[in-house]
């Protein structure tokens, strides 16, 4: 499956279904057995090929992306949503979505400029402002359309652009699902668990089972992962930069790299020249740190491609990081 | 006609203010089976003319779009932006543009991320200075393709929404402009002995420059002006906009009353739905450059209500477009020689 599918199926947090089924087909159509587990992670083991004795490889890429979600109707039809995950309210305003499984489409407008006081354009919009307008002509049609509950994606259709990028909505993770992807294609000497997992934007749900589930000696977190490397900012804030390779995690916020697999990364990346970069930071979170925490605890690694406008209706990476992501996925797993 | 169609083919053109030629291309393509000429003028203006014996009257509905413009390269590659028109900055994170440099290049608008913010800074809006366009192409090869100067459009397709609401980038007035086209294509089936000519204007967004040359060189003895104004949304002040479905009509000093009334007469007559607002002086559309073209020719407008003005999800209704080209086509058809007679008693 290509990212440009992959980014455009509609998957929010907990109503990750369309990409659920979407992959159902995919692994199957590869020969291999996906399953389900109680959390909605779509799991697939591919044994190793030193047969007794591998190492069991947990690799995971969450399936959920950010959006919003319908909590109530207003009497004149216009829908109020709150996010799911984080979305900065500030990027949303003048955007395009599509609302519930039928995909009714929607626009998130606001007071005209010509109408604003001074006081109004200093005034950030926040989920109490924020309404999305579906057309519809009063609150009943409004809730038969879009009930609480409707869950809510952007509508932004997957463009490369420039010299190898793509802009699109949920590169965050799509990037690390289509890695893992192509992972399954390959074989290697030790047992590949692949959890294309649920809920990670709402606080690592579906990993936190599946980490306890499947019992990994090793974990690898294939992730998107913010990237602050244009408008002149000074390299501390930069995180990392889009095209300078897949980014390896020291630390963020919720786990530190165990530092063998750190240092092995960098080894295999450098002697087989894999673009990488240590990612500049200790900010977000991800699966790592509920991974590393399951049972007796795992060592774990973040591999991420670096994403612009992480978590907007419109986010940028470039290509060749996401190759490098697979390279040195591959590489560690032959390693392993 | 199909509204919905023409509306998001013009949606997509690009004009911004003074660059209008690719719009204007269009709109003189979907006026030309339904007048006898059509030119487009040294401001880019459209102007299709439908001869008739009668009273020479112009409809003008501005073509430009609000847009931005590059005023710095960074180092990185990224574009600074500057306003054409008035942009409101709020809708500019993760926005798609076209930058127009030597050629059309895909680009998105970003800005710091908000968990590397100061929290203080979190509770600010972003201002233009804060964002930049990603173009994706390293330094060297942006100062080869873009300068200083460059437009840059917004690149969003239309969406329809339910009960004939239609969201789309350049409503305001080229939702306005696709009425005049309907008008024209309704006036072939009535008789018409006025001497019309449809305006696209240009540079509205800047000073309704367009217009005012136009309405010298066809001097009509009388002009509609066909804007759009704010249509109520959640939050709306009091008085400060009208509803959506239905069209409007400006009263005021600058609107010539016997005129006005004729419209409100002809709006009765005809069963289409008016309401009526006042613009106390300035009306802040063409209607106001025309009104004082050569010796001064009598004006009044008429309004579509519209939704986030300025937004690229500007939405109307489309019944409302359809009862404006309807309205129209009557007051133009039923405009007769007399129409000058007691014009300030």
């Amino acid at each position: 499956m290509d990212l440009k599918t992959l980014t455009e199926l509609r998957a929010p947090s907990g109503n990750e279904q369309p990409l659920r089924r979407a992959l159902l087909a995919e692994i199957k159509a590869m020969g291999l057995e996906p399953k389900l587990d109680r959390l909605g992670n779509v799991v697939v083991v591919k044994p190793g090929t030193q047969g007794a004795g591998a190492k069991r490889v947990m690799l995971s890429a969450h399936m959920d992306e950010v959006g919003l979600i319908v909590a109530n109707v207003t009497e004149e039809g216009f829908l109020r949503p709150l996010p799911i995950g984080g979305v900065d309210p500030r990027v949303i305003i003048s955007k395009r979505v599509l609302c519930g499984d039928e995909a009714v489409p929607g626009v998130i407008g606001a007071m005209a400029i010509h109408l604003q006081t001074p006081e109004d354009r200093k005034r950030v919009l926040g989920y109490d402002d924020i309404y999305v307008d579906i057309g519809a002509k009063d609150k009943a049609e409004a809730q038969a359309q879009c009930p609480m509950g409707t869950y809510i994606t952007f509508d932004t259709a997957y463009v490369e652009f420039g010299d190898g990028f793509v802009s699109a909505k949920a590169l965050d993770d799509r990037v690390g699902c289509y890695t893992l992807l192509r992972v399954l294609e390959g074989t290697y000497p030790c047992d590949v668990v692949a959890v294309f997992s649920s809920q990670e934007e709402v606080g690592c749900r579906g990993a936190k089972g599946a980490g306890f589930a499947q019992e990994p000696d090793v974990a690898l977190v294939l992730e998107g992962t913010t990237c602050n490397d244009l408008g002149k900012v000074p390299q501390p804030e930069q995180v990392c930069a889009a095209g300078a390779g897949v980014a390896v995690s020291f630390m963020d916020r919720s786990s530190i790299g165990n530092k063998r697999l750190f240092a092995q990364a960098l080894e295999l990346a450098q002697a087989q020249a894999i673009p990488f970069q240590v990612k500049g930071s200790v900010s977000g979170g991800n699966d790592a740190g509920v991974i590393q925490l399951a049972r007796g605890g795992v060592p774990t690694l973040v591999l991420s491609v670096p994403c612009r406008s992480i978590h907007s209706p419109s986010s940028v990476c470039k290509l060749s990081d996401v190759e490098a992501q697979l390279a040195l996925t591959q590489a560690l797993l032959r390693a392993m | 006609m199909d509204v919905q169609k023409i509306l998001t083919e013009a949606s997509a053109k690009v004009g911004p203010s003074g660059q209008e030629m690719e719009v204007a291309e269009y709109f003189a393509g979907q006026f030309r089976p339904f007048v006898d000429e059509v030119t487009v003028d040294a401001m880019f203006n459209v102007i299709a003319h439908k001869k008739g014996t009668g009273p020479r009257v112009a409809l003008f509905a501005h073509m430009d779009e609000i847009g931005l413009m590059v005023i710095a390269i960074e180092e990185d590659g990224s574009l600074r932006l500057g306003n054409v028109g008035g942009v409101d900055p709020r809708i500019l994170p993760a926005s798609r543009v076209w930058v127009h440099g030597k050629e059309r290049l895909f680009g998105t608008i970003g800005a710091m991320p908000p968990h590397l913010m100061k929290p203080e800074d979190r509770k600010k809006n972003y201002e233009r200075k804060d964002l930049y366009v990603d173009v994706g192409l390293p330094v060297e090869k942006v100062r080869e393709l873009v300068r200083v100067g460059d437009i840059v459009t917004f690149n969003v397709p239309a969406t329809p929404l339910l009960n004939g609401q239609f969201a789309a980038k350049t409503m305001d007035d080229r939702a306005c402009v696709a009425m005049l086209v309907e008008t024209a294509e309704r006036l072939r089936k009535l008789q018409c002995d006025a001497d019309v000519y449809f305006v696209g204007s240009t540079q509205e967004e800047v000073g309704s420059r367009g217009a005012e040359t136009a309405a010298f060189a066809i001097a009509p003895d009388l002009a509609i002006a066909i804007d759009v104004d704010h249509a109520t949304i959640p939050g709306s002040r009091p008085n400060t906009t009208v509803e959506l479905d239905s069209l409007c009509a400006s009263i005021g000093p600058f609107l010539q009353p016997k005129l006005l009334k004729r419209l409100m007469d002809c709006a009765a007559a005809h069963h289409v739905k008016l309401q009526t607002t006042v613009a106390e002086r300035n009306t802040y559309t063409d209607g106001d450059e025309v009104s004082l073209a050569r010796d001064g020719i009598p004006m009044v407008l008429l309004s579509l209500p519209l939704k986030y003005m300025h937004t690229t999800v500007e939405t109307l209704d489309i019944q409302a477009l359809q009862e404006g080209s309807r309205l129209l086509s009557h007051f133009l058809s039923e405009l007769d020689a007399g129409w000058e007679d007691d014009l300030w008693i």
